[in-house]
Order: structure tokens, then C-alpha cells, then sequence
């Protein structure tokens, strides 16, 4: 099962609401045969723009974010779920990947353009696109193409 | 990369010490000895720079979407819009990852997308958007 981030903003509401919310949408992942593996709050904060949703305008929400385990076939299931509920503002789930291995290429791209790989494929494509001319010096007297 | 120098005209560096080396071995020089000091010497370039590395690959950050105060340093405090590569000054691989992780960061309701955060507005620059590394594209 691969691992899945959930980006959660629910909507402001007194604790014993938020607390409840919050363990629906935990359950819904394991009752889907997700495993939980660190729920995160990063608490109240005003949102950068406001958002309506439900058919109400939100300036101020509460982020969780939930790190869980679950089939890719469910993903899609339980994002139709959190879209149905009123209490959720914003849901994104994420896929959670080993950050791939970058080696800095800075050095190359800073080399004068000549010198940089890219450019030197630009100029290579260029030549090849260009048309071929007639070279006078074939040993014909004439222009053997229509003019 | 091997870089050719006639040794006779270095007067610096470690070659210097290997000519003199040479002249005491044989004080009073033939013409063939002579000629083979003369000879040019295969050595690595001493003028090479240090190969230079991006800010993020210098100390070896990989961006994420919940850091918001380091994502919010790639963006103009004027319009929010992300800054491109020729003011960050970083590598391909990694604008590429901070755009990518940027733009999570704004669906998820984290970040301003039309101006940056006013807590944030003090945060130390990382580059001047007024000189560019490369001519800028407008």
C-alpha cells in the first residue's frame, strides 16, 4: 500500500464539533482498509483568500494534515466523500515520495551559451531545419531547378 | 582536463620548484637537456574555478509544501507571482520542485496566491529581482 498525504481544512467550529470531524474523516480512511499514521494540527490560522464552499464564504480555517496508508483504488472514494462533507473546506490528497536524488547543475547552466548543452542541441536542430542551397560550383552551366 | 604550460616561463606554483630541482641535477645543462626543459608539461588546469551550487543544493533542502516561509522567499511580495530562474538563481531540478511545491501549497489554502504573506514580508532576501543572473526575458 503505498503513502498518502491528506491535506485537511476544516471549517471553524467550537472543539467537541471539530474533535468529531475529525474522527469521521480518520475513520472513513480505515474503514476503506487505510492504516493512520500521524495525524498533524497545525491549528487556527486565517486563510490567505477566502473560499466558499457549501454554499458559505470561510476566511478562517483550521489544517490538519493526515499521513495514512491505503489502496490506490480508494483514493478517488474517499475524496468524493470529503467533497460531500460540509464541515471540509479544502481536501488534497497527496502521494508521499522519496524525494529524488538531484545532482546541482547549476555550474553548467551558468557556462557562457556556447558551452551549455541545450544550447548546443538549439543550434544542431537549427542547422538541420534549414534548406539546402544550390551550390553553384557542381560543374553545371545551369540552374537546373525551376525558378 | 590537462592544461599545457612551457615550464621555462612559470615562475609560481609548484612547477617553479620541479625546474630548479632540474638545474641543480645538472649544473652545467647540454643542449638536449635544454630543449626537453622547454618542453611543455601536462598538468590539471591550476585556474579552474570551484564548480558552483544552488542555495538549495548547498545545503541540501528539499522544499515542502508545509514550509511555507521558505516557499514564500521564491515569491514577489508585489503580485505573488513565483520568481523564475534567472532571479532565484537555482538549479534546474530544484525551480522546478520549488514551483511544483509553491503551487500545493496555495490549493491547500496555505498560501496567498496575489501577494506574499504579511509575516513574512521581513524574511531576509535570498537573491534582488532587480539583477537577474540572466538578461531577463521582457
Amino acid at each position: 500500500m503505498p503513502s498518502y498525504e491528506l491535506a485537511l481544512v476544516l471549517r471553524q467550529m467550537a472543539r467537541p464539533e471539530l474533535v468529531s470531524t475529525l474522527k469521521r474523516t480518520a475513520e472513513s480512511i480505515l474503514d476503506k482498509g487505510g492504516i493512520i499514521r500521524k495525524i498533524e494540527n497545525m491549528g487556527q490560522q486565517n486563510l490567505p483568500y477566502k473560499i466558499s464552499v457549501h454554499g458559505q464564504v470561510h476566511k478562517v480555517g483550521n489544517m490538519f494534515t493526515i499521513e495514512f496508508d491505503s489502496a490506490p483504488t480508494q483514493i478517488d472514494d474517499l475524496a468524493e466523500e470529503y467533497s460531500r462533507d460540509i464541515d471540509i473546506i479544502r481536501k488534497n490528497i497527496f502521494k508521499v515520495e522519496q524525494p529524488p536524488e538531484i545532482k546541482c547543475t547549476l555550474h553548467e547552466e551558468l557556462l557562457p551559451p556556447a558551452y551549455r548543452k541545450e544550447v548546443q542541441e538549439m543550434v544542431r536542430i537549427g542547422q538541420k531545419k534549414q534548406k539546402k542551397k544550390f551550390n553553384y560550383n557542381s560543374g553545371l552551366d545551369y540552374y537546373p531547378f525551376q525558378k | 582536463m590537462s592544461f599545457r604550460i612551457i615550464s621555462s616561463l612559470i615562475q609560481k606554483g609548484p612547477i617553479r620548484i620541479l625546474a630548479r630541482t632540474e638545474s641543480t641535477a645538472a649544473i652545467t645543462p647540454t643542449i638536449a637537456n635544454s630543449a626537453q626543459s622547454d618542453e611543455p608539461i601536462d598538468i590539471t588546469n591550476p585556474f579552474e574555478k570551484d564548480r558552483a551550487q544552488c542555495i538549495l543544493c548547498r545545503s541540501n533542502i528539499t522544499p515542502n509544501y508545509k514550509n511555507v516561509k521558505l516557499l514564500s522567499q521564491f515569491q514577489s511580495p508585489y503580485t505573488g507571482r513565483i520568481y523564475g530562474r534567472h532571479i532565484t538563481g537555482l538549479c534546474k531540478a530544484k525551480q522546478e520542485q520549488v514551483e511544483k511545491e509553491i503551487i500545493k501549497a496555495q490549493n491547500c489554502a496555505l498560501m496567498p496566491t496575489y501577494h506574499k504573506s504579511v509575516e513574512f514580508l521581513q524574511d531576509p532576501k535570498l537573491f534582488d529581482p532587480e539583477r537577474p543572473i540572466r538578461p531577463h526575458k521582457y
